[in-house]
């Protein structure tokens, strides 16, 4: 099965997503850095809740779903279609750079609080290795096949990498780990965080969602592009090359010695 | 500078470069399409290969 590719249209939507994104990223910083006091126990260093645990949920579950869901919808026969393969391999991208990020602002936090930047905690591992199963993920991508083989076999590599998701989630209840439980509520669905550190802290989650969604679609434009070009790389290439002759000649009035490589 | 101007700035410059980086790619695989469609036509000349240095 092929599908015609063509250029992408920029949506309008995605713009505001952006937009609100940024807002939403500057309200965040404003509210979390200069309106929040500080915490009883953690002092400032509470305000680094502020970024963590909205990144870790963007990483774990918004990317985590979207990769998952669309490997599983292009592995279904009826609902086989190259767009749920480039946004599976879109959220896996936007992913990386997510997990990547809850692993530097974690670490940050963990100094100050455990002593430690790094420990082997069973939270921390399985969250590094999400990361490292996304990185194999994207290296997978780049192996040369034909759409619909790459797509194939990247769907089972993106079911591979989201059972380590509910691994990373339950971590902290199957394992006894220096991680806490939950950040906002605990199993019996009680609130830990209250008043303007809790709306600042739901404005964070929407902040980083938002943020989340503009980077998606940006991305599977770039996913698009790169594949309605595909194979024509090398002509685009020579034509790049040909362009650049051709204004030469512009400049010099007369045509480039052929095989001169363009040299003025 | 404290472990939370760090945290912030590790977060908002991750996000800041990321953006831009993909920003940059949509652009330049956008100009790569725009190249292609005119690298097919002269592909398809009887005489074979474009003249190089020719004015298109």
């Amino acid at each position: 099965m092929t599908e015609q590719v063509t250029a992408p249209r920029r949506p309008r939507w995605l713009d505001v997503v952006g937009i609100l994104g940024i807002v939403a990223l500057g309200c965040t910083v404003w509210l979390g850095l200069w309106i929040t006091p500080p915490d009883v126990v953690q002092g400032n260093l509470a305000r680094l809740l502020y970024v963590h645990p909205a990144v870790a949920t963007v990483a774990l579950y918004w990317a985590g779903g979207v990769a998952a869901g669309g490997s599983l919808l292009y592995l279904w026969p009826r609902t086989r279609s190259l767009f749920w393969d480039r946004l599976a391999a879109s959220a896996v991208e936007v992913g990386a750079v997510f997990s990547a990020l809850t692993l530097v602002t974690g670490s940050l936090w963990g100094r100050p609080v455990w002593g430690v930047w790094w420990t082997w905690d069973a939270r921390l591992t399985s969250t590094a290795l999400l990361l490292l199963l996304e990185i194999g993920y994207l290296a997978l991508r780049r192996v040369p096949a034909e759409l619909d083989v790459r797509a194939k076999r990247c769907a089972v590599a993106a079911l591979l990498v989201a059972v380590d998701v509910p691994i990373v989630h339950f971590s902290v209840d199957w394992w006894n780990t220096l991680h806490q439980g939950g950040t906002i509520l605990d199993p019996g669905f009680d609130l830990h965080v209250h008043g303007i550190m809790l709306w600042t802290m739901g404005l964070s989650f929407v902040a980083f969602t938002l943020v989340f969604v503009w980077l998606l679609g940006v991305r599977y434009q770039v996913e698009v592009l790169q594949d309605a070009v595909g194979d024509q790389e090398l002509d685009v290439s020579l034509s790049e090359r040909w362009s650049e002759d051709a204004d030469l000649v512009s400049v010099t009035g007369g045509p480039a010695p052929y095989g001169s490589g363009g040299a003025a | 500078m404290s472990y939370v101007d760090a945290g912030y700035a590790a977060a908002l410059g991750t996000m800041v470069v990321y953006a831009v980086t993909l920003v940059v790619r949509r652009r330049r695989w956008e100009r790569a399409l725009k190249m292609s469609e005119p690298a097919a036509e002269p592909a398809a000349e009887p005489d074979g290969a474009p003249v190089r240095g020719e004015p298109s």
